[in-house]
């Protein structure tokens, strides 16, 4: 009985440590310590974030968060960030008696607020050996989004295609995403670039090794994006306690005034 | 310097917006109305969302309002009897304005409008002093000493009912009037985050016919307290009112206005007017060419909501 109870606590302490090494995708079971050079092809992929989050301060005006990891070699990495989902709204304008305003409007749902993507190789490449179906690029990912109500095939086209014009304009859907690029063959590094008007959430940031256009190893990793400090504050109050910030807000605004307009007097 | 303005979410140049305040102090310190109706028009140029710049500018008007009050209210300049008429209309044109604004937000339209009635206001507004000034400049140039008309005309609306008499304004008009008028930019107020000084003292002036001595006292105690039930109502029902944004463009107002006075006492009032006129015209003009020319993309997206 002690015997088994020191087992399991034994198993629960090296369980335990090897979570706390990170999400280290581990090779299913060879039999082999993982310190054994990988002569059988093990998949293996470790990897990390320069930040664990991304933190919205007042002084915040976009961030770049580096991954970067290691894998076993041969192989390709992909690295995909999805924002969290929500209802967006497109709203299309049109020339009416000269003037251009909103005249029509269609919702999807399960938008991804962010979405990038990147590779080691030119994806399309990487893609069409199949990667199992599970990496999608950002044409396929919006293919997805359903739309609210019904519409011709041809106008939600012009719909969704607007939908990532707009976030393309945001930089929440970055075309231009740095590559992932890999040294001495084994460790690799992407930027991850983050515009200053970010959804908050919570965030996947998702690193695929691929062989022979087989995904062998995933590892994801969570990225809360969020006010934090005294904008965390401020809006915090804003959302919730409506009525007591627009009295702060008047009584803020009271203060400031009476102030600059004694100060204005003695000038 | 960039600031993160946690309501508009997304970061700005500190330095713009403080001079966007100044430029909106110097305006209040030359004329005597509170810069907002330039102030928001170049917040949204900036890239502010319209609901947004609308509601904290309703914001900064409360501070403009309370420092002005001071010097009307210890000189006397206030006539709180009408004052309080106006406020009755106000509450009620603010609330029902706030109302508007946010079903107009919601059916996506409210961009639009803002624009729209920007161009109308500002342009006849423009045309109105640049005619002015230009007629005044003629005249004073052919006549200097120019024969004072009436103390003000009387037309058909002085025949209404529920007539109050005004003290301090030598006034005996219907209370309906300053109600309506109150109500009228109370509802500006909502939509345009506005004191509506500019329209408010010219109306009180013509249309009313109160004394040029306490109209700017008046109205500044009736665009304090709209400005605050605006401030309110806008950020119990749609959350918009950024803090930090109002406090910077308040910031900057207190470094435009003393100068913005001093220059007001070194130019004459004409010329003064003349140069106020154009500004208001070119921000009009900027507003109709945005709403005339073919945008870079016909999408824009509303706000996000969470998928049922």
């Amino acid at each position: 009985m002690t015997r088994l109870l020191v087992a399991l606590m034994a198993g629960l302490a090296w369980a335990s440590s090897a979570h706390a090494q990170g999400p280290r995708v581990e090779p299913p079971s060879t039999g082999l310590p993982p310190s054994v050079p990988a002569e059988s092809t093990t998949p293996d992929l470790i990897v990390d974030l320069s930040r664990a989050r991304v933190s919205i301060t007042s002084a915040f005006h976009g961030e770049s968060i580096l991954m970067f990891g290691m894998f076993d070699p041969p192989g390709e990495v992909v690295v995909v960030v999805v924002g969290p989902e929500a209802r967006e709204t497109v709203l299309r304008k049109q020339r009416f008696l000269g003037l251009w305003l909103n005249t029509g409007r269609q919702s999807f749902d399960h938008v991804p607020a962010y979405y990038a993507i990147a590779a080691s190789q030119p994806l399309q490449r990487l893609l069409a050996r199949g990667a199992g179906g599970e990496i999608l690029s950002l044409e396929d990912r919006m293919s997805m989004v359903k739309p609210v109500g019904p519409r011709a095939a041809t106008e939600l086209a012009q719909f969704r295609g607007g939908l990532v014009e707009v976030k393309r304009r945001e930089g929440l859907y970055p075309a231009a995403i740095g590559q992932v690029t890999v040294q001495a063959g084994r460790l690799f590094r992407v930027d991850l670039p983050f515009p200053s008007r970010l959804p908050e959430g919570v965030y996947e940031v998702k690193a695929y090794l691929l062989r022979e256009g087989k995904i062998v190893a995933a590892v994801s990793r969570p990225l809360p994006v969020g006010k934090v400090g005294f904008s965390a504050q401020l809006a915090g109050w804003a959302d919730h306690e409506g009525a007591l910030y627009g009295l702060g807000a008047i009584v803020m605004a009271l203060f400031a005034g009476w102030l600059g307009g004694a100060i204005m007097r003695r000038l | 310097m960039e600031i993160y303005l946690p309501i508009a979410e997304q970061s700005m140049n500190v330095f713009v917006l403080l001079g966007l305040g100044a430029a909106a102090g110097l305006l209040a310190g030359m004329f005597g109305v509170g810069g907002g109706f330039l102030a928001t028009p170049l917040l949204i140029f900036v890239g502010i969302p319209p609901a947004v710049a609308v509601a904290s500018q309703a914001n900064q008007v409360i501070a403009n309002s309370v420092s002005s009050l001071q010097v009307h209210w210890r000189r006397g300049n206030v006539d709180l009897r009408m004052g309080l008429v106006l406020l009755l209309g106000g509450m009620f044109g603010s609330s029902a304005g706030v109302w508007l604004f946010t079903y107009l937000k919601r059916i996506g339209q409210i961009d639009f409008v803002i624009a729209v009635l920007y161009v109308v206001m500002l342009s006849t507004i423009g045309l109105l002093m640049l005619t002015e000034s230009l007629s005044t400049y003629v005249k004073r140039r052919r006549n200097p000493e120019s024969p004072r008309g009436k103390l003000h005309t009387h037309y058909l609306v002085h025949r209404l009912p529920l007539k109050l008499r005004f003290y301090k304004s030598k006034l005996y008009i219907s209370a309906l009037l300053p109600v309506g008028l109150g109500f009228l930019i109370g509802i500006l107020s909502a939509i345009l985050g506005v004191g509506g000084g500019f329209v408010l003292v010219p109306a009180m002036i013509y249309l009313l016919g109160m004394p040029t001595a306490v109209v700017i006292g008046t109205s500044n105690f009736q665009i304090l307290f709209v400005a605050a039930n605006v401030t309110f109502l806008q950020a119990t029902t749609n959350g918009t009112v950024d803090v930090v944004l109002a406090l910077l463009l308040i910031l900057g107002g207190v470094v435009g206005a003393p100068i913005g006075s001093r220059l007001a006492a070194k130019l004459p009032g004409v010329v003064l007017r003349g140069l106020m006129s154009v500004l208001i015209l070119a921000v009009a003009a900027e507003l109709l060419i945005e709403l005339l020319r073919t945008p870079s993309s016909p999408f824009s997206l509303g706000p996000r909501e969470v998928s049922p």
